[in-house]
């Protein structure tokens, strides 16, 4: 899970590891999957989304691609 | 120990990442608690096995509390004066949000090695052209999580 500068820069690094090219997130992408994951995390009552919460939340982020779904299997 | 004892053990770890910036030590546990070595050991793989954290090989220490890393890595993050590493680009973003959603985070890009520096507020990040990327797709993060 890493940062890129550029869509051609993120090609280049998957060409050079011959590694696969998956959908991206933009920055407030991942501000909003960091706060849904994150915001409560050092409460008592913290816990991991389940399955379904995490589809939930990548659908309600625009991440819609079945490389998000926690129980895809086409990968 | 129980469930009860194993979410007090976690809100300690979590609590002294959030104060120090570092893992705590398995010294550092047994006395927060008041448990012994071994019941945190087994506490330990408990939360592992909830995904909650990620002991050491060795179990004296916390590899991984995410959002919280217990090793140094290339995602740092500032948030009131106190430095933390993350165990990713999400993560950082992560320990922002987790420690009230103001602070500083500096990165890189993987294939330029530019430097990405980012003061993030509860608004969220500043305008930017900079991506995030996963290889490892979300049914299988947890395979490898620190490779994830």
């Amino acid at each position: 899970m890493l940062f890129f500068r550029s869509e051609d820069a993120l090609d280049e690094w998957c060409k050079a590891g011959q590694l696969p090219r998956r959908p991206t997130a933009t920055l407030p992408q991942l501000w909003q999957m960091a706060v849904s994951w994150y915001a409560n995390r050092l409460s008592e009552e913290a816990r991991r989304p389940d399955p379904s919460e995490i589809r939930q939340i990548f659908a309600r982020i625009g991440l819609t691609d079945s490389f998000w779904d926690p129980r895809a299997d086409e990968f | 120990m129980d469930n009860t004892s194993d979410v007090t053990l976690r809100t300690a770890v979590y609590r002294h990442f959030a104060s120090t910036g570092r893992s705590p030590t398995l010294d550092e546990m047994r006395e927060a608690i008041g448990a012994t070595s071994d019941q945190i050991k087994d506490a330990y793989q408990r939360l592992y096995a909830r995904r909650m954290l990620v002991p050491a090989d060795d179990f004296a220490s916390i590899r991984m509390a995410p959002p919280f890393s217990g090793v140094p890595t290339q995602h740092r993050v500032t948030v009131n004066g106190t430095q933390y590493f993350a165990n990713c680009a999400w993560d950082a973003f992560g320990v922002v949000s987790a420690l009230g959603g103001t602070g500083d985070v500096r990165s890189r890009c993987e294939q330029t090695l530019d430097p990405l520096v980012l003061h993030l507020t509860p608004d969220g990040p500043p305008p930017s052209e900079w991506l995030f990327h996963c290889v490892v797709p979300a049914a299988k993060w947890w395979n490898d999580i620190v490779f994830t």
